[in-house]
């Protein structure tokens, strides 16, 4: 599975396999105590400040760096912070925002950081630019959407080689609606095939930005980086004055878990004073707490006597997790409450839903332990238990996406070694019985008797994709394959084509991503948004195998696909199933109908031909493996069924 | 049961053949001899250590690589080398590999002299399309050739390698093979089904899918034809081998059986009572440590009686009939169900693993998926 795909930089799954552990929490750098002045010691075992000067609020920056994929926003980052002299060269490493090992071998962020930098600006005077660092990936626009309601301004960074794509777009919206101010920035100018003058038309004519703010740079070698800081300074407005003195009202963008201090939260601070000590409530679900600490985000967290007003920052208060600690709401006092919450909270809304299960059933208690860890950290993922009577107990999950389904099973079997069987994804699907009623379904183990049903809804999405005009009849062809629906474009510049079209997401969500990426040759970018729920016809898949129903691997399907899907799902577990010592009969149905059927065969052959003396530690070592091997498969009925084939049904043919 | 074996490892042959991974690299003849010099200061090394030289071996096995490569005359000092610094059993079985290309009635002849009293040619096919394809340097008829040359020089008790399931094979092909083995009609017979190894030639064609091989269906037939063409002829006393009645290599038997074995040369692997060390693999680090002196040893460990029962138990159920499970608990003092609690008892109820008296052997139609049982065991 492919999870972007911009210009020529792919990445695939298969180089996920290859992750190690992963470092969940802040980079542990030294920061050098050497700073251009006094003003920029971030020195954490000093006594935290005890004032900060009256007017400090002006010359505060809080902004966020917004751009498609692959666009260069890690790179700037590195940059910024380098400029600032946060970090020596010797303590550099690339991305250094992106710390979780998945971010940086996947080349993207998936939990947004902040970082406080102190900054002299040409005028003489010292600045602090809170950069919020956002997620870069579709699935996770709602935590974008929070970062940037913590700011005042956007630096939107733009490819030079690859101009507007899709995900430019819907950054940028999502930075309008939130009333940031922009800034354009034009990235990768020391690139042969650099057109900044194009992408600057781009910028006037497509987006209706201002021409004269657009900066160039190249990220990579640091040229324009400083143009930058003193654009982000003069341009950007300093945080709404925000009153000091009123009742505190503070707004929480993020959390994240540290094992030893609890959740860190991260806060805008819109009114009022917070220090340790007070008592503080979660104004949507009235929880309250006693502060610890309060600081702010340099590369480490750097304790201070308050936060105030305007001030961007993290509170340590004893939050167990972060799942309690939801982004959009508002923190105020328990003794001092502000009369209301802050506007545009909403909860987080799962679109994609699979059931998660150890292959062990010993694993279960593992899971449950490791599946409330991830929640600590991970306020998007949902989860209850569920429970297969192929895989036993385990947890029906909600995901942002499928990027977010990815990474919560890369982190399971990295991070916590259990090794895990998922079922085939599903959105939500609605039914409408023929007693009246309405019944939301994410779980082909729901799917009610079709005899009750009256009709059917699923949910649709508007996809919007960018890609060079000669891909157009490829990708026209794979939306209407898809069940696209009001297809549309048009030539945002010569060569590229945008085009838009209405998808059930169900055909979103299956292999989509893999097969757009494919007819476009890598070249097409891809964003979508919800749009509402259609009339659809469905039917459940379910797969036996030797006759035996393996409930995880049904699905819900659109009658006119399950034929093929259950061919797919019949030949992808023959290729993946190894042969065991009898005839293995694996058979698509749909009710009481067989629609497709493959055999595997039974095991002749699997002998080591040649063992002697010197061989022996190898050749054991061969059968260990094998014995391992059999640790991750799963028994159902009397057939062991591996762990990649639950996986390899999920997956389409060309990935 | 036989006594220990000495093995010494001649890592060296004319050229790499395709589907190789053994340790043993391109070399011309001096280089060969020059390293049999070293190996012989080994030798002296080792036998003058009492808990090595103090032993009695019923074997001595030269392998590896292509020893017949050295000068006859280097490789008959080194076998009366061996004869004169270790106690050899009387009737010792005296083994060396050679390959058709580099057998001639000289070296024959010189070693017969020396004692060798067995001989093991590596043909793997006798279809010089085939051969060609596998990059092996040597014909069909030369096969042949070498094989009546030995023959005339009074060796008695012969071993033929051959290997099935290689690129482009047919049913057809292997079963020309097996002909030609009747007509020659060795005392021993070693018939390997292709292992891919990874860090061979072949590992890396079929890591590219550029390799075309026998699906498992025509292996398994590959298998059973060998069975019925050979039964009337051979006993197959071992997954892999075969024999004339009372022909079985007792060297190897004794790997079988996990008995103690002293292996010298490099890369070579020893085992004395549960202390497994091994020699530097690398053929010129190797020479260079014995040069000067300082130990070719590369890792050794010290294997526990539970670590030492598993691996009897892997490699005794290679043999078709099986060993005495009595004696091995016996000589490691420690009951199989201490290792396995009552894991033997069910792949017994399940037909996997046959008991009869103190003998334990793996069920007849389970030998071409041994390794469905071994890798519970291991």
């Amino acid at each position: 599975m492919a999870i972007h795909f911009a210009g020529q930089r792919t990445r695939r799954a298969q180089d996920l396999f290859s992750l190690t552990s992963i470092d969940l929490f802040y980079i542990d750098l030294e920061v050098v105590t050497s700073g251009p002045c006094p003003d920029t010691r971030p020195d954490s075992a000093l006594p935290p400040r005890k004032t900060r000067p009256a007017n400090h609020m002006k010359h505060i920056r809080n902004f966020s760096i917004i751009a498609h994929i692959d666009h260069g926003k890690s790179t700037l980052a590195d940059r910024l912070i380098q400029r600032c002299n946060m970090v020596t060269a010797r303590e550099f490493k690339d991305q250094l925002l992106d710390n979780m090992d998945i971010e940086r071998e996947r080349g993207i962020t998936i939990k947004s950081q902040t970082i406080c930098m102190p900054y002299r600006a040409k005028d003489g005077k010292m600045y602090t630019l809170n950069l919020v660092d956002t997620p870069g990936h579709v699935d996770f626009s709602y935590e974008v959407s929070r970062a940037l309601k913590s700011c005042e301004g956007a630096l939107l960074l733009i490819d030079a080689a690859q101009g507007v794509e899709a995900q430019t777009l819907a950054n940028l919206y999502l930075a309008m609606e939130n009333n940031l101010e922009i800034i354009p920035v034009i990235n990768k100018i020391d690139l042969p095939s650099a057109d900044p003058e194009m992408v600057a038309l781009q910028i006037e004519e497509d987006l209706g930005l201002d021409m004269d703010t657009v900066q160039m740079c190249s990220a990579k070698t640091g040229q324009g980086v400083d143009e930058i800081l003193e654009a982000i300074v003069k341009l950007l407005p300093p945080p709404q004055e925000g009153d000091a003195a009123a009742p505190l009202q503070a707004l929480i963008f993020d959390a994240s878990y540290d094992p030893f201090r609890g959740t860190i939260i991260s806060v805008r601070i819109i009114n009022g004073t917070i220090k340790p000590g007070d008592t503080i409530i979660f104004m949507s679900n009235n929880t309250s707490y006693k502060v610890e600490e309060v600081g702010l985000f340099r590369l480490r967290k750097e304790p201070q006597k308050s936060l105030q007003a305007g001030e961007v920052g993290y509170i340590l208060a004893g939050v167990k997790t972060v799942s309690d600690t939801r982004p959009g709401d508002t923190i105020t006092h328990k003794d001092k409450p502000c009369p209301r919450a802050l506007p545009g909270f909403q909860e987080v809304q799962q679109v994609v839903f699979s059931s998660i299960y150890p292959i062990s059933t010993d694993d279960y208690e593992n899971l449950a332990t490791a599946m409330e860890k991830l929640k600590l950290n991970d306020a998007a993922l949902t989860f209850q238990k569920d429970a297969s009577s192929a895989l036993g107990f385990g947890f029906r999950c909600g995901f942002l996406g499928l990027l977010h389904l990815e990474v919560i099973q890369e982190r399971l079997e990295r991070e916590f070694d259990i090794p895990i069987i998922l079922t085939v994804p599903s959105v939500c699907y609605h039914f409408f019985l023929t007693d009246g009623t309405m019944l939301e379904v994410d779980n082909p183990a729901h799917f009610p008797d079709p005899a009750t049903i009256a009709s059917t809804e699923e949910p649709y999405i508007k996809a919007t994709i960018h890609m060079p005009d000669r891909y157009m009849g490829a990708v026209m062809t794979l939306c209407m394959e898809r069940r696209g629906e009001n297809t549309r474009y048009h030539y945002p510049m010569p060569g590229r084509i945008e085009l838009t079209c209405e998808l059930p997401l169900a055909e979103v969500i299956y292999d989509f991503y893999d097969r757009l990426k494919s007819v476009t040759q890598g070249y097409g970018s891809f964003d979508y948004e919800l749009l509402d729920y259609r009339p659809s016809d469905l039917v459940k898949l379910d797969i036996l195998v030797n006759g035996e129903k393996v409930d995880a691997l049904s699905q819900l399907v659109h009658r006119a696909n399950s034929r093929a899907r259950g061919l797919h799902a019949c030949e992808k577990l023959k290729e993946e199933i190894p042969r065991q010592m009898f005839k293995i009969a694996i058979q698509g149905a749909i009710g009481g109908t067989i629609v497709s059927r493959t055999t595997i065969a039974a095991l002749r052959k699997d002998v080591t031909a040649k063992c002697y003396g010197g061989d022996i530690s190898r050749k054991r070592k061969l059968l260990e493996k094998q014995k391992a091997g059999k640790k991750r498969m799963k028994i159902v009925g009397n057939v062991e069924i591996p762990q990649k084939a639950f996986l390899a049904v999920l997956k389409s043919e060309q990935s | 049961m036989t006594g220990p074996g000495l093995y010494l490892h001649i890592p060296f042959c004319r050229s790499k053949c395709s589907y190789c991974a053994f340790n043993s690299v391109a070399a011309q003849r001096d280089t060969v001899d020059a390293y049999l010099d070293l190996l012989a200061r080994q030798i002296e090394e080792y036998a003058a250590l009492e808990w090595c030289g103090g032993r009695r071996f019923s074997t001595l096995f030269i392998g590896g690589g292509t020893p017949s490569l050295a000068s006859p005359a280097k490789l008959a000092a080194i076998i009366t080398l061996c004869r004169s610094r270790f106690s050899l059993a009387d009737q010792a079985e005296i083994s060396m590999e050679a390959n058709p290309d580099t057998i001639g009635p000289e070296l024959l002849t010189t070693l017969r002299e020396a004692g060798l009293n067995r001989l093991s040619i590596g043909i793997q096919s006798f279809n010089n399309a085939i051969l060609a394809g596998i990059n092996r340097v040597h014909t069909a008829e030369q096969a042949i050739k070498a094989f009546h040359l030995a023959r005339g020089c009074g060796l008695a008790n012969i071993n033929i390698d051959l290997i099935y399931g290689l690129p482009h094979q047919t049913m057809a092909d292997w079963q020309e093979d097996l002909q030609q083995i009747l007509a020659l009609a060795p005392e021993h017979l070693a018939l390997y089904e292709l292992t891919i190894e990874p860090e061979s030639p072949f590992g890396r064609l079929q890591a590219e899918k550029a390799l075309v091989l026998p699906d498992e269906d025509l292996l398994a037939d590959m298998e059973e034809a060998t069975n019925t063409l050979l039964s009337p002829h051979y006993q197959r006393y071992e997954i892999a081998n075969f024999c004339r009645p009372g022909r079985q290599c007792r060297h190897n038997i004794n790997y079988w059986l996990n008995g103690s074995y002293l292996g010298l040369g490099a890369g070579a692997v020893s085992c004395l009572d549960g202390l497994r060390f091994t020699h530097e693999s690398d053929p010129y680090r190797f020479m260079s440590a014995v040069e000067h002196k300082t130990t070719t040893i590369r890792q050794a460990e010290c294997l526990s009686r539970t670590a030492r029962f598993r691996e009897s138990m892997i490699m005794g159920l290679r043999l078709i009939d099986g060993f005495n499970l009595r004696k091995l608990e016996k000589r490691l003092d420690i009951s199989a169900t201490e290792v396995y609690g009552p894991l033997l008892a069910e792949l017994n109820s399940q037909g996997r693993l046959l008991r009869q008296g103190e003998m334990i052997r793996l069920a007849p139609d389970w030998l071409p998926v041994a390794n469905q049982v071994l890798n519970t065991l291991v």
